[in-house]
């Protein structure tokens, strides 16, 4: 017995270079496709998907991934997570990634859509070992309503806690609510409509590496906003502001490819939709 | 008004040294950007920043520090302090924070036999804990006997002060323009002590995007007069 709309599980572990899945478990509207291997580096990719088509009222949806010593991870999903009206009560979605010593792991999602009056949380929490090197990034986008309006849903709320050897060392809040807030005044959106996240850790962070991806961003020849910070723990986070999900995606797979190219020699394939 | 609580002002004066008035918290980033420019561009400024960052985190941490200090749970403090640290992405103003906090906590251990202090400071040199002003001032208030809202409420206003007189020098605005604002910023600081009474742990740490993103932009600042 569960209230769990839909369930995931899936551990990872590194076998003759290769990493495969050691278990795999679904259940209800949480599914993932068969691993795909987009090059001959033995990183795995897996898409997730959510064959209901988007998140209704109430639903709950909990995801458990484990990666073990040197097993090499993208996760990803099918489409836009979309997330419907909710009268009754909120979406939920539960995310744990647990990450041995030497596995690298990357969870970049597409981006999220809320509808009019939709109300959605999603938790992420991240345990890792020292030498574990992980990887995130979400989109946000203004939502969706018939009559096109911007910001049109009830609320929007993104909590991510990573924890190193046991300790918290990041923890990050993002609750949008359009109603109580002037979300695309000063302070908020800051007259943007989307807005990107990123967040990585490693023991293989340098100031050199911020520095080539602030400069790299920096090329871009369009209209956003962009801050990047080292975390307590070796780190950072980047946050963008901007008014196009392909913008964000661009700027994000740029930085994803340095990233991966530094921390794991390995230059990344385009994440192929299907 | 009792001498305690004179005695928790002296915290909140521009001449206690903490160091906090080298701070700016993003707001010099927002004035080199000419969105900050006057005294209602500046008003505007600071009611989402207490509004919408503040009261999430040094509020609320004040909070359930006070609490937490009441049922003697200090475990529950140690929790508190590095959730207000991990949760401030922006490093110049998370390092800048610890700074403050620090000095804030030699200061009053040297001012207070209180071992509450004491001991933060041992969790600080064991590397359990990081320092938070925040933190720091919960501890005198509690230790003085003023009462919770009441502790809020200062620090609050001694954050906000603070900004006050940074936006007076960085913007720049009268001296006269300056006292205006925190006059007519008053009631903003009550509205915000109420609604830090109604928050649940739940709501800890949410920020507002554009006021952090340019916590972390200040870091490429080339020319600066605040260290954040």
């Amino acid at each position: 017995m569960t209230d769990w709309t839909g369930v995931l599980s899936l551990d990872l572990e590194e076998r003759k270079g290769k990493t495969v899945a050691k278990n795999v478990y679904f259940q209800g509207a949480l599914k993932v496709m068969r691993p795909i291997y987009h090059d001959n580096s033995g990183q795995v990719c897996y898409y997730l998907l959510n064959p209901g088509g988007g998140y209704l009222d109430g639903d709950r949806y909990k995801m458990e991934i484990s990666a073990n010593e040197g097993a090499m991870v993208t996760l990803t999903t099918q489409s836009a997570t979309k997330v419907y009206k909710t009268p009754k009560s909120l979406a939920y979605q539960e995310t744990t990634i647990s990450l041995k010593k030497g596995s690298y792991l990357e969870y970049l999602p597409d981006p999220l859509i809320a509808y009019e009056n939709a109300r959605y949380k999603q938790k992420n929490v991240i345990h890792m070992e020292n030498g574990a090197s992980f990887l995130y990034t979400d989109i946000l986008t203004p939502g969706w309503s018939p009559s096109g309006g911007k910001f049109s849903y009830d609320t929007v709320q993104l909590v991510t806690e990573i924890y190193l050897d046991g300790n918290l060392g990041m923890f990050d809040h993002i609750k949008l609510t359009p109603n109580n807030q002037n979300l695309s005044g000063l302070g908020f959106m800051e007259g943007y409509t989307h807005l990107g996240s990123m967040v990585a850790v490693s023991e293989k962070t340098d100031n050199a590496l911020l520095d080539e991806l602030y400069e790299t961003i920096q090329m871009e020849d369009a209209d956003f906003k962009i801050g990047i910070s080292r975390l307590a723990i070796p780190g950072f986070s980047i946050r963008i502001l901007a008014n196009s999900t392909q913008l964000i995606e661009r700027i994000f797979n740029n930085c994803h490819k340095i990233i991966s190219e530094k921390w794991t020699n390995h230059t990344p394939s385009s994440l192929r939709k299907y | 008004m009792t001498s305690k609580i004179l005695s928790l002002f002296q915290l909140c004066d521009s001449n206690f040294p903490t160091g906090a008035f080298s701070h700016s918290f993003g707001l010099e980033s927002y004035i080199q950007e000419d969105k900050v420019h006057d005294q209602e561009s500046f008003f505007e400024w600071l009611k989402v920043y207490l509004h919408e960052q503040l009261i999430y985190s040094d509020g609320l941490a004040c909070r359930l520090a006070y609490e937490a200090l009441i049922e003697e749970d200090l475990q529950k403090v140690w929790k508190l302090d590095r959730l207000l640290t991990v949760q401030n992405l922006p490093r110049e103003t998370r390092e800048g924070t610890q700074m403050i906090g620090k000095r804030m906590l030699q200061l009053t251990n040297t001012l207070y036999e209180m071992p509450v202090l004491s001991l933060y400071k041992e969790e600080i040199k064991n590397k359990n804990s990081f320092g938070h002003p925040a933190i720091v001032f919960s501890m005198v208030a509690h230790g003085l006997e003023v009462s919770k809202s009441e502790a809020i409420q200062y620090y609050l206003y001694s954050a906000i002060s603070s900004q006050v007189q940074n936006a007076v020098r960085a913007i720049p605005l009268g001296q006269t323009a300056g006292q205006t604002i925190s006059h007519k910023f008053i009631p903003e600081i009550t509205s915000a002590v109420d609604h830090i009474m109604q928050l649940t742990e739940e709501d800890f740490g949410i920020v507002s995007p554009g006021i952090e993103l340019s916590q972390m932009n200040h870091e490429r600042v080339n020319i600066r007069i605040f260290m954040s």
